[in-house]
């Protein structure tokens, strides 16, 4: 129960098209994101579930059951709106009840629930409240109150937290991890925030343009992202990437240029020919302070726990995550070095994920 | 008191000075002088009278005239009213669907409440015409009845016309109103209630109506006030008749004042008018305060 399939969903409005092919397969009760830039689908994608907007082709199934031609009150779904959308001439109380009043359950065992909602949520003094008489963290839990107490299937929650200053917002979401393990439902939830994503999520679909990217648990996303617009999107500050060209090598390959020199070597042994790759680093794989290269560094930003550095080296631009007490400043040299277990090879041409890692030290150009 | 404090109160009093002025000018010195006038006989040619006191009042009280106009009034005003806002409501809520032509409906639907009342009563008039009216044409045509209705000069005939002509004059207000109010329902609402198994009538009952409350708690209040007072319409229409069958209030003012030459009676009728009126106005009040009071903060 609870498991949601869509296969080659298609959106379209009018010429545009928002959502691309889609095919993603979510477990029941499972945690899943949806993580993209403004405007590339997360919504779209989310409302079609909900049925607000039907897909221009493909199909989509809940539990097992195709729900194309469902209507969204009998889909088993219940949504949390980024708007909240509480009903504002009822009370707390009446919002939360509302969609049991619509089931037809009866008025004994609606408060029943609505009662123990309010005790998970902590709603219980407020339920004689009007959702204008709350702040905004109180809105976003007599929302999921909403949600909760139909017991649905699954769980839509379109970015709920967005809403909420960063405090709040950091509370929420171990709130709403406490809560997807204690209800155990499926969860969908739409951010394009990656925190969110990366702590919350059992599995994250990062989406560009309407196509997906790539769907993968969080440190799946993180370690081995599928192409270069998943590895630009994810991790703050971005990875640091740069043009090389592949070239065969004694046991696995090489790859160069004007900066460094790395073996590198498929698990399955054999790089392939030789081609122009992309070759990315995260900003704590950048060694600072010792090391076969050489940078300037040009802006240095401590953050308190860590210092951000800035540096050229060979024409590239690079950003490290160096430890607080880094003592570098602008205009210096700098020595520094890559893990070179962690880099990321990329086509150079499709930007798609090689399977090829470090096979060694590093060396300077 | 500092001197700029001084200062400052004398330039508040000024600012509102033209605004109490003109307060006085237009609503104090009428009302007053209506009160005055309804305590005199006075003959209207000549605006000559003696004091009275409250006689006017005392025949009035016993006036068959005045029970039976009162009664039409209060009985067009209720039906005419509870017909404009049906209409209105149904004729926004169409006017905010997505359709064909939406806004060439939409500045059309205010044709009637734009048109000038002499001429949309005249082509009433000649519409409910019992000789050559397009409406008895069409229904002899149709079989519906064997001799031309008389519309206008039979009851209840008459005063379903007024009801009816009057819903149509008027109803364009409330669908001005509804629908600015309409347009501001978030769409969120009704996708929170769609997926919360709310059917269409379901969302209409609980999103939409409780969020035109408001807005028809004001357009009832004013349309009711405008009914009541309405004269020329129904002047124009049936002048009172058959006899006074369909005569309201401000048409006995005209009666009394220029038919009867007793302008000090008619002054009676009206500040009687106005005391009805003023209970509406304290019904309101109530209610807006009230629900001012019920947690709206
Ligand atoms: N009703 C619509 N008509 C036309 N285009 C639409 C409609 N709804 C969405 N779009 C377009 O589809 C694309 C995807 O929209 P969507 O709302 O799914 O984005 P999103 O990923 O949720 O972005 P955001 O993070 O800004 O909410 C956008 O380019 C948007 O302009
Ligand atoms: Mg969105």
């Amino acid at each position: 129960m609870g498991g949601i399939v869509f296969s080659r969903v298609r959106k379209a409005f009018g010429s545009f098209v928002a959502v691309k092919d889609l095919d993603l397969e979510i477990g029941a009760g499972e945690f899943v994101s949806l993580l993209g830039p403004s405007g590339c689908g997360k919504t779209t994608t989310l409302r079609m579930l909900a049925g607000l907007e039907f897909p221009t082709a493909g199909t989509i199934a809940i539990g097992g059951r195709v729900v194309n031609d469902v209507a969204p009150g009998k889909r088993n779904v219940a949504m949390v709106f980024q708007s909240y959308a509480l009903y504002p001439h009822m009370t707390v109380g009446e919002n939360i009840a509302y969609p049991l009043r619509k089931q037809g359950v009866a008025r004994a065992e609606r408060e029943a629930r609505v009662r123990a909602v309010a005790e998970t949520l902590q709603l219980g003094a407020l339920l004689d409240r009007r959702p204008k008489q709350l702040s905004g963290g109180q809105q976003q839990r007599v929302a999921l109150g909403r949600a909760l107490v139909r017991e649905p299937a699954a769980f839509l929650l379109d970015e709920p937290l967005s809403n909420l200053d960063a405090k709040l917002r950091a509370h929420m979401r171990a709130e709403l991890i406490e809560l997807h393990r204690r209800v155990g439902k499926t969860f969908v939830y739409v951010t394009h925030d990656q925190l969110e994503a990366m702590t919350m999520s059992d599995r994250i679909a990062v989406m560009h343009e309407g196509v997906l990217q790539q769907f993968a648990p969080p440190r799946v996303i993180y370690d081995q992202p599928a192409n270069l617009t998943v590895a630009g999107f994810i991790g703050s500050p971005a990875m640091n990437v740069m043009d090389a060209e592949l070239v065969a090598a004694a046991g696995g390959a090489v790859a160069a240029n004007g900066l460094l020199r790395a073996p590198l070597a498929a698990p399955g042994g054999g790089a392939g020919g030789a081609r122009t790759i992309r070759l990315g680093v995260r900003p704590e794989d950048v060694l600072l302070g010792a090391g076969p290269l050489s940078g300037r560094i040009r802006v240095v930003e401590p953050t308190g726990h860590e210092t951000i550095v800035a540096f050229e080296a060979a024409g590239a631009s690079f950003v490290a995550r160096a430890a607080a007490d880094f003592s570098g400043a602008p205009g210096e040299t700098v020595p520094f070095d890559l893990r070179s277990a962690r880099l990321h090879v990329f086509d150079g041409a499709t930007g798609g994920r090689l399977e090829l890692s470090g096979a060694g030290p590093i060396s300077a150009a | 008191m500092s001197r700029l404090d001084r200062r400052y109160a004398w330039l508040g009093v000024l600012l509102i000075a033209p605004t109490v002025l003109i307060f006085c000018m237009v609503i104090v010195y009428p009302l007053v002088s209506a009160i005055y006038l309804s305590l005199f006989s006075i003959f209207t040619p000549t605006l000559t009278g003696h004091w009275v006191g409250f006689a006017n009042y005392a025949d009035l009280v016993g006036s068959h005239e005045f029970w039976r106009s009162l009664f039409n009034t209060a009985l067009w005003t209720v039906l005419t009213l509870v017909l404009q806002i049906a209409l209105g409501i149904a004729m926004a809520l169409m006017l905010h669907q997505n359709m064909v032509f939406r806004s060439l409906a939409r500045s059309l639907i205010l044709f009637p409440y734009f048109v000038s009342t002499v001429v949309a009563v005249l082509v009433w008039r000649w519409l409910f015409n019992d000789l050559y009216g397009i409406l008895n044409h069409l229904m002899l045509w149709a079989g519906m009845f064997s001799a031309p209705i008389d519309w206008l000069g039979t009851m209840p005939n008459a005063l379903a016309s007024i009801v009816l002509v009057g819903a149509w004059k008027y109803f364009p207000f409330v669908v001005i109103a509804v629908l600015a109010r309409l347009q501001s329902i978030p769409e969120q609402l009704y996708e929170a209630a769609t997926i919360d198994g709310a059917g269409a009538w379901s969302r209409f009952t609980d999103v939409t109506l409780p969020q035109l409350r408001e807005v028809l708690l004001v357009v009832v209040l004013l349309r009711a006030i405008w009914d009541f007072k309405e004269f020329d319409l129904i002047y124009l229409l049936t002048g009172g008749g058959p006899v006074i069958a369909t005569q309201t209030l401000p048409r006995m003012v005209y009666k009394a004042a220029f038919g009867l030459n007793q302008m000090g009676r008619a002054a009676a009728v009206a500040v009687s008018m106005m005391l009805v009126m003023l209970a509406f106005m304290v019904v309101y009040l109530r209610i807006a305060s009230r629900r001012e009071r019920e947690g709206r903060a």
